[in-house]
């Protein structure tokens, strides 16, 4: 069990069930998440749509999945996921506790020296089933936001390890980077420098050990994000315009669907004006 | 650790089915839920015979238990979607449709069948709009040069579907235009 993941302040509180049941209605009741001002409140459903931290994040994962260069990194919105799929975790045990205390009721004792808050949980009158579902939704909820967390750095990682030699020699990729992936990408490149040297280039003379070469009609031996691939771009709200390859302007509509080469929306992109579909 | 290479060059339709899954989807509950917090909102609580909007993942998870009644969206009748099929056929622009109309149209189907009304003539509506759409968008290819095209009403699935294609052709047409400069 989980218990030692419950932070003080949750232990304090009446428990989540007392909680839920004493909520004034149905409005969004106060549940102390430490990211809760980015939930829609309930009480406007029909008001603009704000999006939730799941949903940038889906953002995010999917520009990052489409782009061709390293975006920047969203450390904080990790963070803040992280954090609330911790205390979901927690919530779990909490129900979880009740379930199982319930089942105990009537045993021996029940010494896991939790909190009061199972043991209130266990003098629960409340149908078990209805529990159960509750638990199994919350579950599988953080194992769908825990799928997105790990595709969304897989493929950042897959990116830093194909063009790390690159990202150590271009000091604006750093700071795209987090810290531990700065480091990751730096001793990647190493590594791999290191094994070339030890497997061909050493046997070679000096003149041809260089992994710098760039030879006409070849491609670069230290491959680089290709910005002129194309993405198809999503704005998402009315952009400035830009220029396109042949010179000739683009204002992108709200809504409008554009496949064009990255560089082109590459700023809108930076800015959140329109995502990558 | 890094990506599987199956999935670095483009987005597989079941991740795409996990991204339309948090739309929220109106179901009839059979159960009684308190309100929940969730990751991506509270729902709930569900007091049968009450109508209650949750995410879709939530609505076939219950739906899967015989829990709930799904309520389809507007647009997954046989109404609308001959109407669209006609505009479809008759029009050359691609009509609207909600963007990720197909994976919602399609877990639906699969998980609850027995709440949409007539679901084999959705279906068979569902695949003619395909088709005819799928048709337009590679009519639209010839339109394809080395900086932009639009694609207005395309929709996720339809997106992913051509990709490969139209951004290896996008490729090849810009070298072919950067070559001479270089040289």
């Amino acid at each position: 069990m989980a218990f030692h993941w419950l932070p003080d302040d949750n232990l304090a509180g009446p428990s989540f069930i007392d909680r839920a049941r004493l909520a004034p209605d149905d409005d969004d009741f106060d549940f102390d998440f430490p990211v809760r001002d980015d939930f829609a409140p309930a009480v406007l459903p029909q008001a603009v749509a704000e999006e939730t931290s799941l949903q940038r994040l889906v953002r995010h994962w999917m520009n990052e999945r489409h782009a061709p260069d390293i975006l920047p990194g969203q450390e904080a919105l990790l963070g803040s996921m992280l954090d609330h799929v911790r205390k979901q975790v927690s919530t779990v045990a909490v129900l979880l506790g009740s379930v199982v205390g319930r089942i105990l009721a009537g045993g021996v004792g029940w010494t896991l020296g939790v909190s009061d808050d199972v043991q209130l949980l266990r003098a629960d009158p409340d149908s078990s089933e209805d529990e159960h579902f509750r638990i199994m939704l919350v579950q599988t909820e953080v194992e769908r936001v825990k799928f997105v967390i790990r595709s969304y750095i897989r493929t950042r990682l897959h990116k830093i390890e194909k063009y790390a030699r690159y990202i150590s020699a271009t000091p604006a990729m750093h700071e795209r980077l987090s810290k531990a992936e700065l480091e990751h990408a730096q001793r990647y490149a190493r590594l791999v420098e290191y094994h070339f040297d030890q497997c061909v280039l050493q046997s070679l003379p000096p003149e041809q050990r260089s992994l710098e070469d760039n030879m006409a009609f070849m491609p670069p031996m230290v491959p680089e994000p290709d910005r002129l691939r194309p993405v198809f771009a999503h704005a998402l709200e009315k952009c400035p315009p830009v220029h396109l390859p042949d010179g000739s302007p683009m204002e992108m509509e709200k809504g409008q669907i554009s496949l064009t080469p990255y560089y082109v929306v590459e700023q809108l992109l930076a800015r959140g004006e329109v995502e990558l579909v | 650790m890094a990506l599987p290479p199956s999935l670095r060059a483009n987005i597989t339709p079941a991740e795409l089915e996990l991204i339309a899954s948090e739309q929220l989807v109106e179901i009839i509950p059979l159960v009684a839920m308190e309100r929940t917090a969730f990751i991506s909102g509270a729902y709930g609580p569900l007091r049968p015979p009450t109508k209650c909007k949750i995410p879709i993942w939530m609505a076939t998870n219950l739906k899967l238990k015989k829990k709930c009644h799904i309520v389809p969206p507007d647009w997954l009748n046989v109404e609308f979607l001959q109407e669209r099929l006609a505009r479809e056929t008759s029009e050359p622009d691609f009509s609207e449709l909600p963007f990720r109309f197909s994976e919602v149209a399609k877990v639906l189907l699969d998980v609850a069948p027995d709440d949409i009304p007539n679901p084999d003539k959705v279906r068979s509506l569902l695949k003619d709009i395909r088709e005819a759409r799928q048709a337009k968008s590679r009519e639209g290819l010839a339109k394809l040069d080395h900086s932009e095209l639009r694609l207005p009403n395309l929709c996720a699935m339809e997106i992913n579907e051509i990709r490969p294609f139209f951004v290896r052709a996008m490729s090849v047409l810009t070298q072919l235009v950067r070559e001479p400069r270089q040289g």
